[in-house]
């Protein structure tokens, strides 16, 4: 299908936020990328299926999304990817400008259910509604509304019980690294 | 008691609700709504701000010559 000079300039707008989706979500910057570009060729075979006038946005976050959960299927039939990896890797994305409690967030963003922080980079984040996010997951709206409620929760424990035992060491390491600076 | 723990951020939900064994869904006050959700937008803002990568644009810049090319050929 034939890419024309408004779709073009849309698609090329949309990669910021599908990017940011994107690493949020699977947390390597590398891995995102390849995700971005594999949503990109796909719309574009794909565009008979777009209905015109809908959300672009929506339905490229759409095939971002069931690009990124094939995928992690399959990679963690390869290989077991330990939940403590991913807030590894977010860790170390270069970002260095930014600010402790933004790491702490991470790092308590990395801690949730893959629904859950899906559902709420959606929602929270990217600016979509909770109908557009259920489409985009092809759940209920209610189970979006159920995730994100819980992912909210879920952070506001971890970003504040500070000596809960999975962010202890964590947070002494960064103690230890700071006050060596 | 989980409001003894002197949480200055939120009422935390009880251990039970955090492993998913509690149909309710928790309700967060107001005020951590909104700090949670400034948190998450400046997390995302930063990274919608990097540049995007050149190989996006050269991505599309490809598809459309490519495509302006055969439909000339087509044409001839």
């Amino acid at each position: 299908m034939t890419p024309e000079p408004d779709l073009r300039d849309a698609l090329l707008a949309a990669v910021p936020s599908l990017r940011a989706f994107a690493i949020s979500l699977s947390g390597h910057v590398d891995r995102a990328d390849d995700l971005v570009q594999d949503t990109l060729l796909r719309a574009l075979s794909n565009l008979h299926r777009f209905e015109p006038g809908t959300n672009l946005n929506a339905w490229l976050f759409t095939i971002l999304r069931n690009l990124f959960h094939s995928e992690y299927r399959k990679r963690r039939r390869e290989v077991e990817d330990p939940d403590g990896s991913y807030a590894g890797r977010l860790k170390a994305l270069p970002e260095q400008g930014s600010h402790l409690d933004l790491e702490d967030f991470r790092t308590a963003l990395a801690t949730l259910p893959p629904d859950q922080r899906e559902a709420l980079l959606l929602v929270g984040a990217s600016g979509f509604s909770y109908e557009e996010a259920a489409s985009i997951c092809g759940c209920a709206v209610g189970t979006i509304k159920s995730r994100v409620n819980r992912a909210r929760s879920r952070l506001a424990a971890s970003l504040d019980v500070g000596d809960a035992e999975d962010l202890g060491p964590d947070r002494m390491t960064r103690a230890a690294l700071q006050s060596s600076v | 008691m989980t409001g003894e723990k002197g949480n200055k951020l939120a009422r935390v939900i009880p251990d039970s609700d955090l492993n998913g064994t509690l149909a309710a869904d928790p309700k967060l006050d107001s005020t951590s709504q909104k700090r949670i959700g400034d948190q998450l937008r400046a997390m995302y803002d930063e990274l919608m701000q990097q540049p995007v990568p050149d190989r996006f644009k050269n991505l599309l810049d490809q598809l459309e010559k490519k495509d302006r090319e055969t439909s000339h050929d087509s044409g001839a």
